[in-house]
């Protein structure tokens, strides 16, 4: 699963869920690709189950890309708590994921497989995806 | 490669309102520069610069201009992210003859030797050619290429009249073996032992033992 080996600070504010991704957009070490239409939060927890589900699916020959890292940590308070007495403890590791963003990349396998892989895969995300393939020659 | 016609309008209203409101207008606001001239902005028509930019490299002449039409090829796409609309486009100004650095794509072909998996490093390749004559793409035939073999920059043949912009060494993909499935299966089991939720964060035991303390 993926985790910082080392963070700055335990506790950080949550990050900010507006506007569209910057970077990282198009597809670009494989193929096909699995691209976010929403925003949202995604785990690493989301992104393992997604990996397993799409090499589950290629079986061999393919080669998997995770663009995403869940590098921001999130709290929460303990159930049943009175509000204040401090931040909560850190839960979870997530991804902040912007529409446009690619997030899992694909290649090596025909383009069938790949499609019903990165189905499987998008099943265990939390947000709406699409598939997207690799556009060649754009300026 | 044949140039597409595309009429252009100058723009004298500058900035990020008239540029949404052309793009509205269901045209593409794009500046026009090269050889030492000042920027020019220009609009174009939204479908065509949609249909010319799915060729790569295209050479594009500006009709309409003032002062006569234009050869250019595009430099920069700003796309949409989700939706992949064109919101702007940069034009270099190119000459008959004139030699240019562009990057042409990569087209695989073939299927390697069973229990190989293709890695392909470089999907675009960076060529000097002349910007009238710049080739459309480069084919690569991978079939029956053994585990380990490879195939760099140098080993491509160019068409006449482009040279490589890049090393010959450049590694543009190879033949490495495929996992088994069973390497997979292994992977996959090794990598799905869920973690304690409360140990997530890496320095989450050593702080809370600390305040504890405190």
């Amino acid at each position: 699963m993926l985790i910082p080996r080392r963070t700055k600070h335990r506790k950080q504010h949550r990050p900010d869920r507006s506007g569209a991704a910057k970077g990282g957009t198009r597809v670009t070490f494989g193929e096909y690709g699995i691209q976010a239409v929403e925003h949202s939060y995604v785990t690493n927890r989301q992104i393992e189950a997604a990996r397993i589900a799409m090499t589950r699916h290629i079986r061999r020959g393919g080669k998997v890309w995770i663009t995403i890292y869940p590098d921001r940590p999130l709290t929460k308070k303990p159930a049943e708590t009175r509000m204040g007495s401090g931040k909560g403890a850190p839960e979870w590791w997530v991804a902040n994921v912007k529409p446009g963003r690619v997030m899992f990349e694909l290649s090596g396998v025909p383009e069938p497989v790949a499609r019903e892989a990165l189905r499987r895969a998008m099943h265990k995300l939390p947000m709406k995806c699409k598939f997207v393939k690799r556009e060649v020659g754009e300026a | 490669m044949p140039e597409v016609h595309i009429a252009a309008t100058s723009r004298t209203e500058l900035g990020k309102g008239p540029a949404r409101r052309e793009r509205q207008a269901g045209r593409v606001p794009a500046v026009l520069y090269g050889h030492g001239t000042s920027p020019r902005h220009v609009s174009l028509p939204g479908h065509d610069v949609l249909l010319a930019l799915r060729t790569a490299n295209v050479l594009i002449r500006l009709d309409g201009l003032d002062g006569g039409s234009e050869l250019a090829l595009p430099k920069a796409v700003q796309r949409d992210p989700i939706n992949g609309n064109v919101e702007h486009v940069d034009l270099l100004l190119v000459r008959r003859g004139e030699k240019v650095t562009v990057e042409i794509p990569l087209n695989v072909t073939g299927e390697v030797e069973p229990g190989g998996l293709l890695d392909q490093q470089l999907v675009q390749l960076s060529v000097e050619a002349e910007a009238t004559h710049i080739p459309p793409g480069l084919d690569i035939d991978v079939t029956g290429m053994e585990i380990g073999a490879s195939v760099t920059a140098g080993d491509l043949a160019l068409p006449r009249g482009s040279s490589l912009a890049v090393d010959a060494d450049t590694l543009i993909l190879h033949v490495i073996p495929a996992p088994t499935a069973a390497q997979m299966e292994a992977e996959i089991g090794v990598e799905a032992v869920p973690e304690a939720p409360e140990a997530a964060p890496a320095e989450a035991a050593p702080a809370e033992q600390a305040e504890q303390s405190e």
